[in-house]
């Protein structure tokens, strides 16, 4: 188990209450997710745990009925303070969805385009670096490096998602948040994001939703249990997998959810 | 919690005919472990083969209990406690496989002993069997129940076995060192003493796999 129980805690939720309208979907979640790991999400199909990652970069503000108390901290900072520039924040959080989307653009300017409205790349030779730079990280590079003009929705499934990771890391993020990332994809594409993950979460701090089980075990340090709107459970992906403490976890990961 | 309520039945059905099959290797080791001392104690050459026979069964359950492990871990990835009756279920077949070779060599040890060997001996020798047939039983016992508070019992019990073992050898060699025509047959009597004690070795194990079937944690005896 590479758990460092020394990591320094990157993000952390203090009594996170999330309403949309009068519906209550998450309830006091109190989460602490480490520097440097996978913190993989699971739980049943609208227990929250979309929306808990979606408080991260704040993208349920785009949403009128949404709203929100309590605290999410990052680097010990509440993002949700007024001062707290969106943009930027979400320059540090990068997203990655269920469905690859990448733009209709090329290759390229998929991958340049964030570093530019960013003011990151400031010439061609910049944005050429961050371009390789970032689709090497994403394990892409050398599927794609002789034909960067083509565009980016005429790749493989599979590589559309590791596209769509490289242009979330280009932006130089310091979170990168997953929303099943891999629920598209066959199983080969599955086992090179997966490794992939393994990679990149030496740079960034992952926090992946999944409803594969297995898939959390493989890619994740720590699993939190989500269900109706709380967080039933977190601990060690061994301990949770091994011995769940707590019965409903156990039913749930088990296959017995009523 | 039990294993039949999984959303997908026949994975629940799978897991208990799994742990039917450790139930029933266990039963048959059983028996063969009491025909065997029953054999020793009256020294019953005829049942040798009938005990041959059975442990050949006890090795087919093996064989059976493997298949049914493979099939559920590679249909369901079983975790937490699917994962444990799976992973339990596989070493418990091991060393039940073992008990049962153990006792069908005991059995066959008596082959060449004389009928007139003397009664203290070999009762002292029925006492250790019984013994190590007990705590075979509540270990079945346990698992059957999924009881740790049993299985910490025979755990806490093998210091007997040990006894028991030591103190029966002690007195084969003592008979053997009277008479050294003896030698032949006291040396496997000395064998059926060392083979008694290591299945209260392997019925141990069995325990502490019961024990971490239920708790999901190794077993520390203090």
């Amino acid at each position: 188990m590479d758990l460092n129980m020394d990591n320094k805690i990157k993000i952390k939720s203090n009594n996170l209450n999330v309403f949309y309208g009068q519906k209550q979907a998450l309830f006091d979640i109190n989460l602490e997710i480490n520097q440097n790991e996978v913190t993989a999400l699971i739980g049943p199909s609208g227990c929250g745990k979309s929306t808990f990652i979606r408080c991260i970069n704040r993208m349920n503000d785009v949403i009128d009925i949404c709203r929100m108390e309590g605290q999410i901290q990052i680097d010990d900072k509440n993002i949700y303070d007024p001062g707290v520039d969106v943009v930027q924040l979400r320059e540090k959080v990068g997203m990655v969805f269920q469905k690859p989307n990448p733009f209709p653009k090329s290759i390229y300017e998929n991958v340049s385009y964030g570093p530019k409205i960013h003011g990151i790349g400031e010439s061609k030779d910049d944005l050429d670096q961050i371009v390789e730079n970032s689709l090497k990280k994403a394990a892409l590079w050398n599927e794609v490096k002789d034909r960067l003009e083509e565009p980016g929705t005429s790749l493989s499934g599979g590589q559309q998602q590791r596209l769509c990771i490289a242009r979330a890391i280009s932006v130089n993020p310091e979170i990168i948040l997953m929303d099943e990332p891999c629920s598209a994809l066959d199983p080969i594409a599955t086992a090179k994001i997966e490794e992939l993950i393994d990679e990149l979460k030496k740079t960034f701090t992952i926090v992946i939703v999944t409803h594969s089980m297995a898939q959390a075990v493989r890619v994740s340090q720590k699993t939190g249990f989500f269900h109706m709107g709380k967080i039933i459970e977190v601990g060690t992906t061994e301990q949770i997998f091994k011995n769940p403490t707590n019965n409903m976890t156990q039913d749930y990961i088990t296959g017995r959810f009523g | 919690m039990n294993e039949d309520n999984h959303i997908v039945k026949s994975y629940g059905e799978e897991l208990q005919l799994l742990t039917d099959s450790i139930i029933q290797m266990g039963s048959l080791t059983e028996s063969l472990m009491l025909d065997s001392i029953k054999a020793i104690t009256i020294i019953d050459k005829e049942a040798v083969g009938r005990i041959v026979e059975s442990d050949k069964k006890i090795n087919q359950y093996r064989s059976k209990i493997d298949t049914q492990i493979m099939t559920i871990l590679v249909k369901r990835a079983p975790m937490a406690i699917d994962l444990r009756v799976a992973i339990t279920a596989l070493r418990i077949s091991q060393d039940l496989e073992r008990i049962g070779d153990l006792a069908k060599g005991n059995a066959k040890k008596i082959l060449p002993w004389p009928e007139n060997l003397p009664e203290e001996l070999l009762k002292s020798f029925n006492r250790l069997g019984s013994l190590v047939s007990e705590q075979l039983n509540k270990v079945i016992d346990s698992y059957i129940k999924k009881s740790k508070d049993i299985a910490i019992e025979v755990i806490h019990a093998d210091g007997n076995v040990n006894d028991l073992a030591y103190s029966s050898i002690k007195e084969a060699l003592s008979f053997l060192s009277k008479d050294i025509k003896h030698l032949e047959f006291a040396t496997n009597l000395l064998f059926v003493g060392k083979n008694l004690e290591r299945a209260g070795d392997h019925i141990t194990r069995i325990a502490e796999n019961i024990y971490y079937l239920a708790e999901g944690e190794y077993y520390k005896n203090k």
